[in-house]
């Protein structure tokens, strides 16, 4: 996908003026969290949990060489085809490869970040082949021709009119209601039908690789994922290698999170674990199955004081609790990845100076970590992008200056109440009539948006001062 | 208390109370003492560092933690009316620093109390400096890092309730973000303001007349906000409410 | 080259690797313990497996026998189809039944496009999400899972696990036998989804109803205390 994350602020202005949009951002930000923490509560033990997972996927990528020989080893085992891939190109490749060398014509996908990353359905399309995505919210925005807004709603963005008049347009099946969500579920449901009946290739993600024993985990409430994964004669499962875990029960132990923060639930209608192959006598299934592993920095990452990032299970809760995203939207961020966790994953897969601005999206509120159910340290981490950036003088010049400045005063006390005091008695003479400014120089940013209160007479050290001084 | 020496606090007074509201500081003053603690105020100091920690600039904070914590190391407490400065000579001195300084950062943070967390848990405040007839009804605004990095929820609420009876109207996501964010605010003004507006409409909608709060960083926001859109609702730091002073001029308002 | 980057790939991650034996990486791991399972809302397992089923939005049934389960997956089939066929897979315990006790016409096998209604055997239901778990093979064809309007399932309550970890005790033996099945599916719920405007709506792709028949002794009590209990969310607001 083309990274247009430099266009952050203009895109978050565009966002913000349109009010229909706000308006429905503004319900998602309200109810997504409540459903979120409801689930916790019942629960009960999140913080127990959270470190035990902590724990689990530290433990996996500290020894990565180990899970990853033994994950290969297992998989291959299992009748799977393991490739890698260290560009997005070279996965898209090998894709249309394995696409060709079985004269495939159709595909059916499932909801996959990562071939999002890698743009893996030009690709595809370019090498002449017909790719369709088939979780709902993908559909609707291929259909669209846009991009994800949220990593695991793909479409929140849209409104049902919005989805109806589509549906209307591409499908060309004639006047019909399409009314109410259930009729445009119906709707897709039965052009989609065709879509997974017809393809020659089923391409899906993983939420989990089982070092143990070779499966490839898979969550969805739709069952779009494993009709691509059962009915097409080739399945191709498009991951990185940061998704290994040692055991099954490392893999259930993180579901219990991922849909529990996700939408709520215990768990979702389908969590299935997939070995490899049509068994001899199996009636269905694939009759061959590849696993591409795309590394796209990530190894990079692991050996980086990022590693953390890695631990990111890609549930979207950070995304559902940032009052920034709920601001902008998902789409503002410019590539696949948005919210806490798309402002660090995107400088480190990408360009930390075309994504400027990510790190910078955030008001180190801290709600992002609070929930976090890896417990990834997401405030920390934006800061050091951001230390990073600073120490790259990738931070605006007057920016620099000013906090250079600041800095340089508060470890020089006299010089620094000298100064404040002066501006303070300033600010206050000018401003305790109105109580507030509406303009100040070197404050426009501040002022752009509101008025900046006026000081109280005398700066706090100069009036203690001048008590303890006529007390004694 | 059974120890019979009272306990002796050095107050942090905070940059934005030491400029702009030095009225908070007096206020934490008279509540400390209050309280039966010997205060003192370090005249050495001047901001915790905060603004170029945040905007990633690490190597000019150093002097600046090292700076506070000389002059802070030797007090019995030390007490911020601030959850950002306390967090940040708490949680964030120990991460910035190495070796000797980060021992002394730690062992800082373990003395170091934001003041109603102080006052309620520790202290354990029952009584306030002054009682005022006419508390007006209020909606507290939970600042990001008192609640998140020092769990203050409930601790400015039991003293607003138990000392002063006031009546506190919640208002819907109070444990959101304002927008202030330290410099995020001037840096990207759009979102921010969208962030205070929705902030302002929450706290308009609880039919209370004041907002409050422990940061004065959230409250020049929100007030500043409030001037700009011509919002009838009073902006006040805690600390004011607790000690009785609302005879100053709101935050934003003038004489 | 896709084995370059195999090796390129396995460098940089054996060189960010910690470099442990597997002995010491197995221990290691070992001490870690087990991950807290979620509490369950009764102390019955059985009751707990039905309260979640009924969370999930799924719908259940008591078969007292295997009899009366026939007879009961007929009235499903009549109500919503007004039809007594089905599709099951060639699972032994589905052959078995009585069908003509319930006038029920089976046809064993894989599901066709447009045959609305399957039967599966479900091999274990996990209580603590509500989940009834199939391994796919050559009596459990996956898409019997996947594909009808409605998917039945039958369960034996002696089946019946506490927790995911206790279904990979499970599963596990399979496993290290080399007999691996292809696809391990655990179902809780009907095919649904919320992506339009988050409204939750069922019958996404595949089944709009999950109906379970419960063999084995559950009975009605149990089934009316797991409603009471689901009943009782509702009025609290939780899920």
């Amino acid at each position: 996908m083309e990274l247009q994350s430099q266009h952050f602020r203009e895109k978050a202005a565009d966002a913000l003026a349109d009010s229909a949009a706000v308006a429905q951002r503004d319900k998602i930000a309200q109810f997504t969290p409540i459903i979120r923490d409801a689930a916790m509560q019942e629960f009960g033990s999140f913080e127990a949990l959270r470190k035990h997972i902590k724990r689990i996927r530290q433990h996996s990528l500290d020894n990565l060489d180990y899970y990853l020989a033994r994950f290969e080893l297992e998989a291959t085992n299992n009748g799977n085809q393991v490739h890698y891939a260290d560009t997005p190109d070279e996965m898209n490749s090998i894709v249309l490869d394995i696409c060709q060398q079985h004269g495939a014509h159709r595909v059916a996908k499932g909801k996959s970040m990562v071939t999002e990353e890698t743009a893996l359905n030009d690709y595809l399309q370019r090498g002449g082949l017909e790719v369709v995505e088939t979780d709902l919210g993908e559909y609707i925005i291929q259909q669209a021709g846009e991009t994800p807004s949220h990593i695991v709603a793909p479409a929140l963005h849209k409104s049902k009119q919005e989805i109806r008049e589509l549906f209307l347009e591409k499908h060309a099946l004639g006047e019909r209601a399409l009314e109410t969500t259930e009729d445009l579920v119906d709707e897709a449901r039965s052009v989609l039908r065709e879509t997974f009946l017809k393809a020659d290739v089923g391409i899906i993600g993983s939420n989990a690789l089982i070092a143990e024993n070779g499966y490839s985990m898979l969550v969805t409430n739709e069952g779009n994922g494993d009709l691509c994964a059962n009915l097409p004669s080739v399945l191709i499962i498009c991951t990185t290698l940061d998704r290994i875990l040692p055991r099954g029960e490392d893999a259930t132990a993180m579901q219990r999170l991922l849909a529990r923060s996700t939408t709520g639930q215990a768990q979702t209608s389908y969590t299935s674990f997939y070995s490899g192959p049509r068994r001899e006598g199996e009636l269905d299934g694939p009759l061959e199955t590849h696993i591409v592993l795309l590394d796209n920095q990530r190894t990079d990452i692991l050996a980086s004081d990022y590693k953390e990032m890695l631990q990111c299970i890609r549930c979207g809760t950070c995304l559902n609790h940032c009052p920034v995203f709920a601001a902008t939207g998902g789409h503002s961020y410019g590539w696949v990845y948005s919210g806490p966790m798309g402002s660090i994953l995107t400088p480190l897969l990408t360009s930390l100076e075309t994504s400027e601005a990510l790190p910078n999206a955030c008001t180190s509120c801290g709600r992002c970590g609070e929930v976090c159910p890896a417990d990834i340290p997401l405030p920390d981490l934006l800061r050091d992008l951001r230390h990073e950036q600073y120490q790259q003088k990738m931070t605006a010049p007057r920016w620099r200056v000013g906090l250079k400045l600041h800095a340089w005063l508060a470890v020089r006390p006299s010089l620094y109440q000298f100064l404040t005091a002066m501006l303070t008695t300033v600010l206050h003479r000018l401003g305790r009539k109105k109580g507030s400014f509406s303009q100040l120089p070197f404050a426009a940013g501040w002022t752009s948006v509101r008025d900046f209160p006026a000081p109280q007479s005398g700066t706090f050290m100069q009036q203690y001062k001048a008590r303890t001084k006529a007390d004694e | 208390m059974s120890d019979p020496s009272p306990p002796s606090v050095s107050l942090f007074v905070t940059c934005l109370a030491d400029l702009i509201r030095p009225s908070v500081a007096f206020a934490s003053i008279r509540l400390l003492e209050q309280a039966g603690c010997i205060v003192d105020v370090p005249v050495q100091q001047t901001c915790c560092g905060q603004p170029g920690y945040n905007s990633g600039d690490y190597e000019s904070t150093v002097p600046i933690a090292k700076k506070t914590i000389a002059l802070f190391e030797h007090a019995q407490f030390v007490v911020a009316p601030s959850g950002s400065c306390a967090g940040m000579l708490t949680e964030h001195y120990p991460k910035l620093l190495e070796g000797e300084w980060q021992e002394r950062a730690i062992a800082l943070a373990e003395k170091t109390y934001e003041l109603t967390s102080f006052l309620a848990d520790v202290v354990k405040l029952d009584k306030a400096p002054a009682i005022l007839t006419q508390m007006p009804t209020v909606t507290y605004h939970d600042s990001c890092a008192g609640l998140r990095e020092l769990g203050i929820k409930e601790q400015p609420r039991k003293l607003l309730r138990e000392l002063c009876e006031v009546d506190i109207k919640e208002m819907q996501q109070a444990d959101v973000c304002c927008g202030f964010g330290g410099t995020f605010c001037a840096k990207m003004p759009d979102i921010s303001g969208k962030m205070v507006d929705d902030k302002l409409r929450d706290a308009v909608a609880t039919g209370a007349g004041m907002i409050t709060g422990g940061d004065l960083g959230c409250l020049l926001n929100i007030a500043g906000r409030a001037r700009r859109e011509g919002i009838d609702i009073e902006v006040r730091h805690v600390a004011e409410l607790l000690s009785g002073d609302l005879y100053s001029p709101a935050i934003g308002e003038g004489e | 080259m896709s084995s370059e980057s195999r090796s390129r790939i396995m460098a940089k991650v054996r060189g960010a690797s910690r470099g442990q034996g597997a002995a010491a990486i197995e221990s290691e791991l070992a001490g870690m313990g087990v991950a807290p399972t979620a509490p369950l809302p009764h102390e019955d397992t059985c009751i707990a497996f039905m309260a979640n089923v009924l969370r999930n939005h799924g719908t259940l049934d008591i078969a007292g026998n295997r009899s009366e389960a026939v007879k009961l997956i007929g009235q499903y089939i009549y109500q919503h189809f007004r039809s007594h066929r089905l599709v099951a897979g060639n699972d032994p315990h589905l052959a078995a039944m009585p069908w003509r006790d319930g006038g029920v016409l089976p046809r064993f096998g894989e599901v066709e496009p447009g045959e609305p209604v399957a039967l599966s055997y479900a091999q274990w239901g996990v209580a603590e999400t509500g989940a009834t778990v199939f391994l796919t093979g050559k009596s459990n064809p996956s898409r019997n899972n996947l594909l009808p309007e409605r998917h039945l399932v039958l369960l034996d309550v002696n089946n019946l696990l506490p927790d995911l970890e206790s279904l990979w005790r499970q599963i596990e033996p399979t496993i290290e036998a080399g007999s691996r099945p292809r696809g391990i599916q655990c179902i809780a719920g009907p095919s649904s989804t919320a992506d339009i405007e988050a409204q939750l709506v069922h019958g996404a792709h595949g089944p709009r109803g999950w109906h379970i028949i419960l063999t084995g002794g559950a009975t009605h009590e149990q089934l009316q205390t797991a409603r009471a209990i689901v009943a009782c969310d509702d009025t609290l607001g939780g899920s």
